[in-house]
């Protein structure tokens, strides 16, 4: 069984969080299909990680709404807004359906695989060493699109997400989810395992 | 080829609820009904694409071995259809018009963002220009939501390629709209 938590109420602005559980379930649906797409699990478990994040900022976010309502009116628009909350949830079940997809064993027919790889942009995973060269610098230093034709479309680390981080520092220990050509993140990867010093 | 066929298939229905998402959050924080409207259209359509793409993987009857390729694509379908299910019903929480409540309006009413479609007329100066090189955000502050040319949606890229009759769907600041108009040249489609 999985653990499940206790979630506390924490204020939050309802716009701000609706616009941050679109993120997560785009992202979520891009690491999803690459996932299957390239029969990569390790995207796959990112796409679950998520999913969690996401189950909190539901209810989150409910609460939120709940202590807004103040009379009938406020009751029938709420309503809405905890609509589309659950809503974007749903897109992101959906997303984690895609990656169960991999996580079963089930995949993808090995020609539509071969279409893919030939055709859609790549996704990987790196961990960040204690001695990479991305440790203490931020995203937007590392300028990895000019570079090597690679985006880093999210940091997590432990069980906080950033997604299309510009200004924030990478760590050792962060995963880093990025897109991009396959010979650009295999030297993203070289790079963060520490193995690589330089991007050539 | 009939892979080729199932890989297209596939490629447009996630393009698409990918594009649904992202005009149905558009419609609920622009509170647009007009945007609402164009999700459901989509809705109707990846509906009949979806029909089609299962026919079509049914149709390779495979080995034992293929069968689970083959279910994985299956699921691949059922699921995006959820995901353009879930945008067209989020659209329709705009569509109920109870207005959008405080919370949401706030920030809103402060950006003053407006939604408009627009036709492209047969005299406008950037038909046959790709989205890069036509500059519609550089000159008139308005982002290019979707192109829809017929019965197709298009995500903007910047290679797209304008062309007489394409409906541009953008948003940007109020101010922005008759700039957007006049440059475009094109007629618009029934406001927000």
């Amino acid at each position: 069984m999985n653990e499940v938590e206790r979630i506390e109420y924490t204020p939050v602005s309802v716009r701000e969080t609706l616009i941050l559980m679109k993120d997560i379930s785009e992202l979520m649906i891009d690491l999803a299909y690459s996932a299957a797409l390239f029969n990569n699990r390790e995207l796959a478990e990112e796409v679950m990680e998520l999913e969690r994040k996401m189950d909190t900022l539901v209810y989150v976010l409910n609460m939120n709404l709940m202590l807004a309502a103040r009379d009938r009116e406020d009751a029938e628009t709420l309503a809405g807004v905890a609509k589309v909350g659950s809503l974007t949830n749903s897109i992101s079940d959906a997303a984690a359906d895609i990656a169960g997809i991999v996580l079963r064993g089930i995949g993808i027919h090995p020609i539509v695989r071969e279409v893919f790889q030939r055709t859609e942009e790549h996704l990987a995973r790196a961990r960040v060493s204690e001695d990479s060269i991305f440790a203490g610098r931020t995203v937007d230093d590392l300028e990895l699109a000019a570079e090597v034709g690679v985006d880093i479309i999210a940091i997590r680390r432990g069980k906080h997400w950033m997604i299309n981080p510009e200004k924030e520092m990478v760590m050792p220990d962060d995963i880093l989810l990025a897109r991009g050509t396959e010979s650009g993140l295999v030297k993203v990867q070289r790079a963060a395992r520490g193995e690589a010093k330089d991007l050539e | 080829m009939l892979f080729e066929k199932i890989c297209n298939d596939l490629v447009e229905l996630k393009d698409t609820s990918e594009t649904m998402m992202d005009l149905a959050y558009s419609a609920l924080l622009l509170n647009s009904r007009a945007l609402a409207e164009e999700v459901l259209m989509l809705e109707d359509m990846v509906d009949s694409l979806h029909t089609e793409f299962e026919l079509l993987v049914l149709s390779k009857r495979g080995e034992a071995e293929e069968a689970r390729g083959l279910l994985g694509l299956i699921r691949m379908g059922v699921v995006t259809e959820r995901i353009a299910d879930a945008a067209a019903e989020i659209a329709e929480v705009v569509l109920r018009g109870a207005g959008p409540h405080p919370v949401l309006r706030m920030v809103i009413e402060d950006a003053e963002e407006t939604v408009e479609r627009v036709v492209v007329s047969e005299g406008s100066p950037i038909v046959g220009k790709t989205l890069k090189e036509a500059r519609i955000a550089e000159e008139t502050g308005m982002w290019v939501l979707v192109i829809r040319r017929g019965n197709r949606w298009m995500r903007p890229k910047p290679s797209t390629t304008i062309q007489t009759g394409d409906v541009i769907i953008a948003s940007g600041y109020a101010d922005g709209e008759e700039d957007f108009l006049k440059f475009v040249g094109g007629m618009k489609q029934d406001p927000q």
